[in-house]
Order: structure tokens, then sequence, then C-alpha cells
């Protein structure tokens, strides 16, 4: 029998398979499934999201027969199957079922479009179709295209260490990060998000290889990848989206034809607008959830089950290199700090253009607008709005975060408050939106004010 | 004798509009067995269909539709997901006809402008092998909504 293992690409659901089964009564049955998952050796899993003739057949009659087409090679595969057990808890599920909620929760399908059972199937046998041979057929002697190398190297491993160690604080550190993931292991575009003011969401505080920064756009808790990476504190690897998200609109609009769910529930979330590939890993440092690392491409099957293994172990060193950041921030230092290296390879920074700017602070909504533009809500709009308001009254302009924490007026709340990254977040909004308006990271846990625009300040209710 | 079901002419244009064709049938031991259709085509009236097969695939599929006329044929339509399910039972078969070669291709192209749709290039079809075909014929017994999600696998009227 052709080793299962050597169908790899036939897995990640980038093309749908066919699933055969038969009633007991000898009525066949044929349905496209949108995915099947590799179990072990000689065992094969598919997705039971509903009590359909599939699924009724196979409890009367095991047998089953699976057809595969290999993403790369075209050639077409028949599994003779037969029908073993369905689990609905443990790993192999796990897996499944996130990664089903986080394309259901893209299509507002969250609840809805989940998975009952992994159906697992015993692999009888495994046979090419002959006269389906794909790109071996129309070009004979044609190979795919190699997939890339695996670049975890010891030395590349080495040289993040490295580049972390020397970043010197935090704001530093989330953009080393990235620029590294992607100088050294190719990963152009991620994304950091870390945990903000509420529980069940994160916010976006660094990002590369986008047009846009996207500093602050948030993501709930179960909300695509990145929420249900979040929610399970597990990663998640997605390839052909596409394609899964194509499956899941046309579950929404059934289900939104029999008022099973609203219409237009797609969720914005940040990043690419068609991403084919996702890779989501929680940032954990013992139980706790500091936020996510997402990485992601615009092509199918652009991240491996490797990848996957490798950015998990990464991301545990990551989330300790962040956390010790913030600690490290929390402590005061007046060493004057070297200036913050620039951004190699992103969109230069929105020049500084006006000579005049009016800042509206709405007390209601605590958001800030900026020449009637939405900037920035929350603690970072009641920190800038405080600093603006001392400089207006003649402070110098120098802070300490010390001395944010001990003002009431912000509210902080009393325990884990995020200071750090929600200063981080507010000078990335700035630089974005509003360059004239500059916090200078001026020592640890201390920055200054400068202002390159004469100011008029309104508080709204 | 079996039961009749009718085709709309709605869903006539729809199944011969050059869509995944997926065909099940089964064994002596009801070991189910799948392959694809190359294009369908309703018969006025709606009570038949034919659809056509690559050769080798057709003889695959006829050693089981020899003892055990049951056929089952999924249609879907890559970019949308409609899909439908038509049951139905092996009334014969025979050589497709010279003539039927440019419907076989219309069908075919369309399919592949859809694949296209979403991101399956052109390429990766070109291999697939589409004549000489056999010419299946069949009885249609029943018909279901096959579209995934709620209501999927409920008979169609």
């Amino acid at each position: 029998m052709i080793p299962l293992e050597t169908l790899a690409p036939c897995f990640q659901g980038l093309i749908p398979a066919w699933l055969c089964t038969c009633s007991r009564a000898g009525v066949p049955n044929a349905a496209i499934i949108s995915h099947v998952d590799y179990v072990d050796a000689r065992h094969v899993a598919l997705s039971f999201q509903f009590f359909n003739k599939s699924k009724r057949n196979v409890a009367e009659n095991p047998r089953a027969m699976v057809r595969l087409i290999d993403p790369d090679t075209l050639q077409v595969y028949k599994l003779r199957l037969r029908f073993v057990r369905t689990e609905t808890g443990g790993p192999l599920f796990e897996s499944m079922r996130l990664r089903i909620e986080a394309i259901a929760s893209y299509s507002g399908l969250k609840g809805i479009f989940k998975l009952l059972g992994a159906d697992v199937y015993e692999v009888l046998g495994v046979e090419p179709v002959a006269y389906e041979a794909g790109l071996a057929a129309a070009t004979p002697g044609a190979r795919p295209a190699a997939a890339d190398g695996l670049p975890f190297t010891m030395q590349a491993l080495h040289a993040l260490s490295e580049r972390i160690q020397l970043a010197p604080t935090l704001d530093c550190l989330l953009d080393a990060i990235l620029e590294t993931l992607e100088q050294l292991f190719g990963f152009r575009h991620s994304m950091i998000l870390l945990a903000g003011e509420r529980p069940d969401r994160l916010e976006t505080i660094a990002t590369r290889g986008y047009p846009e920064g996207g500093a602050g756009a948030e993501v709930g808790f179960g909300e695509g990848i990145i929420g249900m990476v979040a929610e399970a504190r597990k990663p998640i690897r997605i390839s052909g989206m596409m394609r899964q998200l194509l499956y899941a609109d046309a579950v929404a609009k059934r289900a939104q034809a029999r008022g099973l769910c609203p219409e237009n529930r797609r969720i914005p979330l940040p990043g690419l607008a068609q991403p084919e590939s996702q890779l989501g890993i929680p940032l954990l440092v013992r139980d706790e959830l500091l936020g996510v690392l997402c990485v992601e491409a615009d092509r199918s099957y652009r991240f491996h089950e490797e990848d996957r293994a490798y950015l998990e172990v990464l991301g545990g060193f990551l989330a300790i290199a962040i956390q010790n950041a913030q600690l490290r921030e929390r402590a005061e230092d007046s060493e004057p700090l070297p200036p913050r290296p620039p951004r190699h390879g992103e969109p230069a920074a929105r020049p500084a253009r006006r000579a005049r700017l009016t800042v509206e602070y709405f007390r209601g909504d605590e958001c800030v607008l900026v020449d009637g533009e939405y900037l920035v809500r929350s603690l970072p709009a009641r920190i800038l709005w405080k600093i603006l308001r001392e400089r207006e009254a003649g402070d110098a302009g120098e802070f300490t975060n010390r001395r944010l924490r001990l003002d009431k007026s912000l509210q902080l709340p009393p325990v884990k408050d995020n200071l750090e990254s929600r200063l981080i977040l507010l000078r990335r909004r700035l630089e974005e939106r509003c360059p004239e308006i500059r916090l200078v990271q001026s020592g640890r846990g201390r920055f200054r004010l400068e202002l390159g625009a004469e100011l008029a300040l309104a508080e709204r209710p | 004798m079996a039961r009749k079901a009718r085709i709309s002419d709605d869903l006539a244009e729809f199944l011969s509009s050059g869509l995944s064709i997926v065909v099940a049938t089964r064994d002596a031991d009801l070991n189910p067995d799948g392959v694809a259709a190359c294009a369908a085509r309703v018969h006025e009236g709606g009570e038949r269909l034919t659809a056509w097969f690559y050769v080798d695939a057709a003889a695959e599929m006829l050693r089981n539709l020899r003892e055990h006329p049951a056929i089952a044929l999924d249609f879907d339509l890559p970019t949308s997901h409609r899909a439908c399910q038509v049951k139905g039972i092996c009334i014969g078969s025979r050589p497709a006809r010279e003539d039927e070669r440019a419907e076989v291709d219309r069908q075919l192209e369309a399919f592949g402008a859809d694949l296209e749709k979403i991101g399956i290039p052109a390429a990766a079809f070109a291999g697939w092998k589409s004549w000489p075909c056999t010419a299946i014929e069949i009885q249609v017994t029943e018909l279901f909504e096959q579209t995934p999600g709620p209501g999927a696998g409920e008979p169609l009227p």
C-alpha cells in the first residue's frame, strides 16, 4: 500500500475530496467533503458536522471510499476505508474543531458550522487512479516545485535569540521579532496581538508586511484564527482558506435562509484581505495568555506542520521575552536609550505636514479624534488627553510610566494594567495617523511628548 | 418497478452547466466506489439523464453497474457549492457519439472556468482525459438537496 505519510499534501484541504458510501439496502451515495485529516499510518478522519446520508450509511455499512487529489501533482488517489469510531474529545477532535470553528467564525457561523465528531476510518487500501494522473499525464516527467526548505536552522535560531537579547525596549522587541521572522524564516506577513483592557479581546500591537500598519485593530476571543487561538490557547494552521471559506459561506447562506443566523455577519479582522494560509500561535507564559502571533500568506499550503511545531516552540520563548520586557519597563531607568531603529522593508512613516491640529476628546465614548478622524480610544485615549492637557498647562512634557500608574484619573486596573503595551499602541497609532504628535521613549519606563504642530484641544461630553 | 422522479427545467439547466460530477456505485459486498463524470444532460421530460465518462472510468464503474444498477450522482458548483444529488438506476450504456463531443467539451470548459475562479489554474486540469467517452443512461428515481449546511440531504420536489 502507498504509505499515507507520502500523501501529506492531500490532507491540507486545498482541493475538496469525495466520500462514497452505501446504505445496507445497497443504495450508493456520493458527497463532497472539505477536508480529510491524517491520523496515523493506517487511519484518516473525516469531520462529522451534520447528520447526513453519508453518516447514516456508515452507521449501517462501515465501508467507504474517499477520493483525494494531490494539490501539487493533481494525481487522484482512491482510499478504501472502514469506519471505526467517532471521537468527540481528545487531541484529534480538538485540532479539527479549532480549524473548523476558526473558518466558521469568519462567516459568522460559530456554533452552527461546528464539529460534532471526528469520524475515524481504517485505511484498507490506497490506489492511484491510472487515468487521472494529473500533471504527470499532462507533461510527462514534470515534477512540482520542491516545497520550501525548512528555515529553522540552529544558526537562524541563534540569530533570532541574539536580536531579541539586544532589543532595548518592548517596542523594539516587537519590531525585532517580526523583522526577524521575515528575514530569517521568510514569514512576510505577520502580526502580534496582545491582551488589552478587556479580558476577551486582543489588540494588534505590531505588524509587518501590510500596507497599513493596523495598530489597535481588535479581535474578540473566538473570532477568526487569532480569536480561536486565544480562546483555545493552542496553535491553529489553515491551508486553502479561500475554498474553505466558500464552503462555510455556502453553509451560511443555507443557515440564513432558515433563520438560524443573521445575514452579513462576516467579521472584519486585521491582516490580509484574502489570506490563503494562516498560522496562529498562542504566546503563553505558564498559564497566562499574553497574546497571539499570527503569520499569513496569500499562497495555499504555505505553512506546513513543521512550521507549526517550530513556531509553537518559538512562541514560548518569545512570550517570555515579551513578558520580561514588560516587567523591565515597569522599572524606571533614566539611562538614555538608543534611538528606535528604522523598520527595514516597511512603508515609510507618514510625514508630519499639518501646522495646526484640532484634538477632541469625547468623554462618553472615551475616544480621541484628530481633525475629525478617529485616532484612539479607551486607556490610550485617556493617557493622550491627560498628557496633552498637562502640556497645555505648561508641563515640560516628560512623563514616567510610574506617574501614569499613580494617576487615579486614568482608571488603570489595579493588576495587569498592560500600561506598557497601551503606550506602544498609542505611539504607533500616532505614527500612523498623526505624526505631528510624537511620544519619544527617553528612558526605560519614561517618555517625552514632542509636538510638530500647534494644537487646539476641545473636550466634548 | 423503480420509483421515478422528475428533474425540473431549472434544475436540468443547472446539471448541464459544467459542474463537478461525482458518481457512486457499489459492488456485491456493498463496497462503494466513485468516479468522475465529464458531463451530463437531462432528457426531455426530466425523468432520464445521460452522463458521459472517460472510457476507463466507465469501464471501472460498469463492472458494478452490470450486477447492481443503483447509481448516485453528486453535482456541485465549486464557486458556490450549490449541489444536488440524483439517485437512479442505470438502464444502459453505449460508446459516446462523435456529435456528443462538443457538449462534453463545453461542460468541461465551463467547469474549468469555475475552478479557475477559485484559484485552480487551467494547467492543473490540462491532463484530464475526457475522450473517448462512454455514455451511461440513467432513470432518475430520487432527487436530494446537497448544498452543505442545514437542509442538506432533504428530498427535492
